[in-house]
């Protein structure tokens, strides 16, 4: 989808014009490429003590393993390709002042497309009074330092859970999916981390060997979804009706994947889908419930069948499907389930009581599922995209479209690829110790959380 | 004893046709003077010529476009090795301009034009290929009344020197409207009992366009108007061109295919013309255990039939 | 005629060497003439067939062993068209393809064909197919403008090509649109039907039984999903154009007849009983099947459907009247059962091309005609008669549509998930009995097994 205004504010009179009059003015935001570095420029790391060997420095080393140029300490000339904020280690509200005005004093030279990333740990029951604010407050405090970031440039963080190590294999697995461009529109985000065994993140086919089945692929985001994930090695089946199958096999062939024309309302959905993953491809290993559908309508006007579609696909289908699989030991291998909600799940919108209420229920089966895959090494996540550049939003009115376009701080629509960047991040082995977890890609949507 | 008239070279029948017309004139004009006379007699004469090259590309070609028009497969080698004899309808074709100059000569008592083609017979006793140097003779015999006039054989054989007659063909014509003495006692040979005909189940059907008349003309020689011009057809009360009676025939023939064998019999009789366009009924079936083929063709929308015929191999 | 042994043992196969299966089929729905697929062409068609098969079957990059299809109705400029389709699809360049054509058994003959050369071990995977259209059918120009044109292009002075144009008469520019008559007799192919129909006193009921059983059966695959893994759509239409789910006898005894309506007259003749609900409509489409042997399927993780068990192709004497024209079939079955020492009734599903309903019920007639089994086909006695309830199944050419070339890939592809489900449900072994008729008085049967 072109966002012509997007276009407009950064490039010829037009760009000069929406200065002076102060219009917002979206950037090109930074995504990945392959053998693009993973920032723009020098990292700096920032929460840990002179002299003293803390998490900062286990961090600082992890990011030098990266091929990165890693400072510890700020100087008045160098332009920052990213601010890496570590503050597991506060116990007190008072401790945050030191490393926040460090931060403070970087942010004027962060690049464009820059990203600043907390490291910090989730509050947990067992905490002191004191320590519950210290951890909690980094919420707050990240949502809004992503707010007054401009240029394309993120804010977002890594909350360890469990005691989970700063330099755990899946703790950096989500600090490098934050640095790179794979998260672009992926703002103002906090993500739970726990303690997990897991390989190194890699850019370098993190899928390689893993079998994905991508439902609703054959257009929009799950097209894109099942081209990233291909992209990342793994071999894919892509799932749509059968009636979308001339898009479905496009999609199929260009990523030499498989294409499975299916309803996933059917009741042997789940069998067929593992059947064919199974016979065809040997195992199955990634799911990526995306198949959904949209009959908005205000609940005063809803008919039955418009509600009940949007459950049977939306919410059902997963439900069955995923009682299928785990019934019949049908995932292995470190599984991954990846389930589509939406930030109307979250917070909710007019005409989409069906809808939101189908997305809601995704959240919550997603956080009881990982508890089922626990037992078996896998994980279950779900991702909420925002505004979402498709021929689906693209509908929508324009008035309406550019009000949801920019109300995000990043002040523009995302892309279906950064709805399956985030997919193939919680898919990827090296994100063991995220689970249950609703990951937004929203551009820090006004709405909701 | 019939006097024999060698011509030096099968007369052109763009000529024939011009004096035809004038001889036609006069003979109207006579038949009127001399109406109810029983004088007519046929010209004891037999037009021969020796030495019909076709062996020449003129022949060769000539016979390309016969096929093309009607159907005839390629020639191509006969299991024996020899080349194929080439079609009979094509010798009736070749021998036509020596049979119309007998027509046409001042002494034949029925006008050319007026002439209907109500049967034919012919036989291909031995092949005659292409290359072959042949004798061609035409004469006129058997003068006799019919109920609507008067009926004439023109017979027309085709020798090849040395090995014998190989063709001999007869054409039935009528001339409607002349008066033979005994016209009271005329049988009347046209299937005259087409209202009981009962059409068979078709085995083909041929779409015969408008311009079928000139097609079979322009390989024929037989440019009579009635099937070349509208406007000469209704000239002699058509509504539209008809198609040549040897045309339908030759189709026929045609399409029983390598059935006929080399040398075969091969008769037709017509009944109603066929006017053009028209699409025609055609069934083409065995005539029994010992070979041979009997066809009828009919209008499929009215169930008039327009000929019957047969092909009998002669071996 | 019939002469050969039946081998010992039953429905073995007939070659040493391997197995040729059906791991799968892919066509894309049948449309209407003029309809959705007006604009699109064999190549069009017959690559959206095989890029569905290639995503189905993830042969993205493979280079299989042969690529073999056809169109009846074809333009000069696809004279290499299944070739041309491979390159711009997603197999890979590597693999080698030709067309092969005989008329609306085109589709099935390639089966067999790229069948035996896999059990000859020649390949070892291959895919068989057709695609037909009517709507972007060749336009020629007439003989007399061809001639012209040739001339002109042979004549070697200006001179002379100015005398080839100048033969051109108005009457020659009129185009010539592709005709489906039989060359030989000038007949339609339902003028044929419909003589044969007569003579075997086909009735108007029967025939439109048998449409209606093929769009009831065909609506209810659709509904069942059976097609799911068969059929992937094209520019639009995701079901068979043709299919009408609402079909009644009622209706179908209100349209007029549209063959045969000169034969009232005839003798031997009857009331025309053959109309455009009882016939095929002109359809366009593509279907392909892809084949290989069992130890190919089992490399490459695909599953086996069904194996081709034999096939007998037929030819008939039409021309002249002695048997109908569609009827090729009816002297092939026996030939092929007596092969496989079969019996008529040895078969799960029979899989009998829909051309018109009455070629169905004339070749069933046929069989169980003692008098004809005995002239005609050099049996004992009548072939027999067949469980109707086992017949085209889950529709046929008449609810389906019958894009020439398509057909055979549409029925095998049918007939070997039939067998497949069957084989499946029940844990023995399934057979199908699949034939189709075609053009120049010619007919396909074959004989296909679980695998």
């Amino acid at each position: 989808m072109a966002d012509r205004y997007l276009t407009a504010v950064n490039s010829g009179v037009t760009k000069t014009v929406a200065k002076k009059l102060g219009l917002p003015r979206p950037a090109h935001l930074r995504r990945y490429r392959a053998g693009d570095p993973l920032v723009p420029g020098p990292v700096l790391v920032l929460g840990g003590k002179p002299g003293v060997p803390d998490a900062a420095d286990d961090v600082a080393h992890a990011l030098l393993g990266w091929d990165l140029d890693v400072r510890q300490n700020a100087d008045a000339d160098t332009r920052w390709g990213a601010i890496v904020v570590v503050l597991t280690e506060i116990t007190s509200p008072a401790d945050l002042s030191g490393p926040v005005m460090d931060l403070g004093g970087a942010l004027r030279r962060l690049l464009p497309g820059g990203r600043v990333v907390t490291v910090s740990r989730a509050a947990g029951d067992d905490d002191s009074p004191t320590l519950a604010a210290a951890r909690e407050g980094v919420d707050g405090f990240l949502r809004s330092v992503a707010k007054e970031l401009r240029a394309g440039a993120t804010g977002n963080g890594v909350q360890l859970t469990d005691g989970a190590a700063p330099d755990s294999p899946s703790a950096l697995a989500a600090l490098r999916f934050f640095l790179s461009g794979r998260s672009a529109f992926v703002d103002g985000q906090l993500l739970e981390v726990g303690p997990a065994e897991a390989p190194a993140a890699t850019d370098d086919s993190p899928l390689a060997g893993r079998v994905a089945v991508v439902t609703g692929g054959a257009r929009g985001i799950g097209a894109s979804i099942a081209r990233t994930l291909a992209r990342d090695g793994a071999t894919v089946v892509v799932v749509d009706v059968p009636a979308a199958g001339e898009a479905l096999a496009k999609v199929a062939n260009e990523i030499r994947g498989t294409a499975l024309q299916l309803d996933v309302t059917a009741p042997d959905a789940g069998a067929r889908i593992l059947e064919h993953a199974r016979s065809r491809h040997g195992g199955l290993h990634v799911l990526v419930h995306n198949a959904g559908i949209l009959r908005d309508k205000l609940l005063a006007n809803m008919s039955p069948d418009k509600w009940d579609a949007v459950i049977a696909v939306n919410l059902l289908a997963q439900l069955r499907i995923n009682d299928y699989l785990l019934g019949a030991n049908g995932l292995s291998d470190a599984p991954r389930i990846v389930s589509l909600a939406s930030t109307s799940g979250i917070a909710g919108n007019r005409g989409q009581t069906n809808y939101g209420y189908s997305k809601a229920g995704v959240i919550g089966h997603t956080r009881a599922t990982a508890r089922l895959l626990r037992e078996v090494g896998g994980t279950a996540n779900a991702v909420a995209p925002g505004f979402i550049e498709t021929d689906m939003t693209a509908s929508i009115p324009f008035a309406a479209r550019e009000v949801a376009r920019r109300a995000s701080s990043l002040q523009q629509g995302g892309q279906p690829v950064d709805v399956a960047e985030a997919i193939a991040f919680l898919a990827s082995p090296a994100a063991a110790g995220v689970s249950g977890q609703v990951l937004r890609v929203c551009g820090q949507n006004l709405v909701g959380r | 004893m019939t006097r024999v008239e060698t011509l030096p070279a099968l007369p052109a029948l763009g000529g024939l046709y011009a004096r035809g017309l004038a001889s036609s004139g006069r003979i109207a004009v006579r038949r009127t003077v001399s109406s109810g006379a029983g004088d007519l007699v046929l010209p004891d004469v037999t037009y021969r010529v020796a030495g019909v090259d076709t062996s020449v590309p003129d022949v060769a070609a000539h016979l390309e476009r016969y096929r093309r028009v009607v159907g005839e497969p390629a020639g191509g080698t006969t299991s024996a090795g020899n080349p194929a004899g080439v079609p009979a309808g094509f010798l009736h074709v070749l021998a036509f301009p020596l049979a119309t100059a007998v027509m046409v000569r001042g002494d034949f008592p029925l006008p050319l034009l007026g002439l209907v083609h109500v049967e034919n017979s012919a036989a291909v006793l031995r092949p005659v290929r292409l290359g072959d140097q042949l004798e061609v003779r035409a004469h006129a015999t058997n003068l006799r009344p019919h109920r609507r006039g008067a009926q004439v054989d023109l017979v027309t054989e085709v020798t090849v020197p040395g090995e014998g007659l190989a063709y001999r063909g007869v054409s039935t014509y009528l001339a409607k409207g002349v008066d033979l003495p005994d016209t009271s006692s005329a049988p009347g040979t046209e299937p005259d009992a087409r209202g009981e005909w009962v059409p068979p189940l078709p085995t083909a059907r041929w779409s015969l366009p408008a311009g079928t008349g000139r097609a079979y003309a322009a390989v024929s020689g037989d440019r009579n108007p009635i099937h070349t011009s509208a406007l000469g057809a209704k000239a002699f009360g058509f509504p539209r061109t008809i198609a040549h009676g040897m045309y339908t025939a030759a189709r026929a023939l045609a399409e029983v295919g390598t059935g006929r064998g080399e040398t075969y019999d091969w008769t037709v009789s017509f009944a109603k013309p066929v006017l053009l366009p028209s699409t025609v009924d055609v069934a083409i079936r065995p005539s029994g255990p010992g070979g041979g083929f009997t066809y009828q063709a009919w209008s499929g929308r009215s169930g008039t039939l327009h000929l019957t015929g047969a092909v009998t191999p002669r071996s | 005629m019939a002469t050969n042994k039946p081998s010992p043992g039953r429905s073995t196969s007939t070659t040493p060497g391997t197995d040729a299966v059906i791991i799968g089929g892919n066509r894309i729905p049948f449309a209407r003439a003029g309809g959705k697929y007006a604009t699109a062409s064999n190549q069009d068609m017959f690559t959206a067939a095989l890029e569905g098969l290639v995503a189905r079957y993830g042969l993205q990059g493979e280079r299989l062993g042969e690529v073999v299809g056809g169109a009846v109705l074809k333009h000069s400029r696809d004279f290499n068209l299944v070739r041309e389709s491979v390159l711009g699809s997603s197999l890979s360049p590597q693999t080698p393809a030709y067309d092969l054509q005989q008329a609306c058994a085109t589709g099935l003959e390639a089966v067999v064909t790229v069948s035996n050369k896999i059990r000859l071990g020649q390949i070892e995977s291959g895919v068989a197919g057709g695609s037909d259209t009517v709507s972007d059918a060749p336009i020629a120009v007439g003989e007399g403008l061809r001639r012209a044109l040739l001339a002109a292009s042979h004549a070697k002075s200006l001179g002379g090509r100015l005398k080839a144009f100048a033969s051109i008469r108005p009457g020659d520019l009129a185009p010539l649109t592709p005709r489906t008559d039989e060359p030989r007799t000038g007949l339609s192919m339902g003028e044929h039907q419909a003589i044969t129909t007569a003579t075997w006193g086909i009735s108007r009921e029967a025939q439109d039984e048998i449409a209606l059983a093929s769009h009831h059966h065909l609506a209810a695959a659709w509904a069942g999903g059976f097609f799911d893994d068969l059929v992937t759509p094209f520019r639009g239409l995701t079901q068979d154009q043709n299919m009408r789910a609402d079909s009644s006898a009622e209706k179908l005894a209100t349209l007029p007849p549209v063959f045969g309506k000169r034969l009232a007259a005839s003798a031997g003749g009857a009331e025309p009983t053959m109309t455009a609900g009882n016939s095929t409509p002109l359809t366009d489409g593509a279907s392909v099947v892809l084949l290989g042997s069992r130890a190919w399927a089992e490399a490459k993780d695909l599953p086996v459907l069904a194996r081709v068990v034999d096939a007998e192709t037929a030819a008939v004497d039409y021309v002249h009247g002695h048997e109908g024209l569609l009827m090729a079939p009816a002297h092939a079955v026996p030939r092929l059962l007596a092969r496989q020492g079969l019996e008529l009734g040895d078969f799960d599903f029979y899989e009998i091309h829909e051309a018109f309903a009455s070629t169905v019920l004339t070749t069933l007639a046929a069989w169980e005609d003692d008098e004809y089994c005995r002239t005609e086909l050099g049996l004992d006695g009548a072939l027999g008669a067949i469980d109707r309830s086992r017949l085209n199944v889950n529709g046929s050419s008449l609810a389906a549509g019958h894009p020439f070339a398509a057909t055979g890939g549409r029925i095998v592809a049918t007939a070997a998930k039939l067998v497949a489900q069957r084989a499946a449900e029940t844990g023995r072994p399934a057979r199908a009995l699949v034939s189709v008729c075609a053009a120049g008085g010619l007919g396909v049967a074959a004989v296909i097994e679980s695998a």
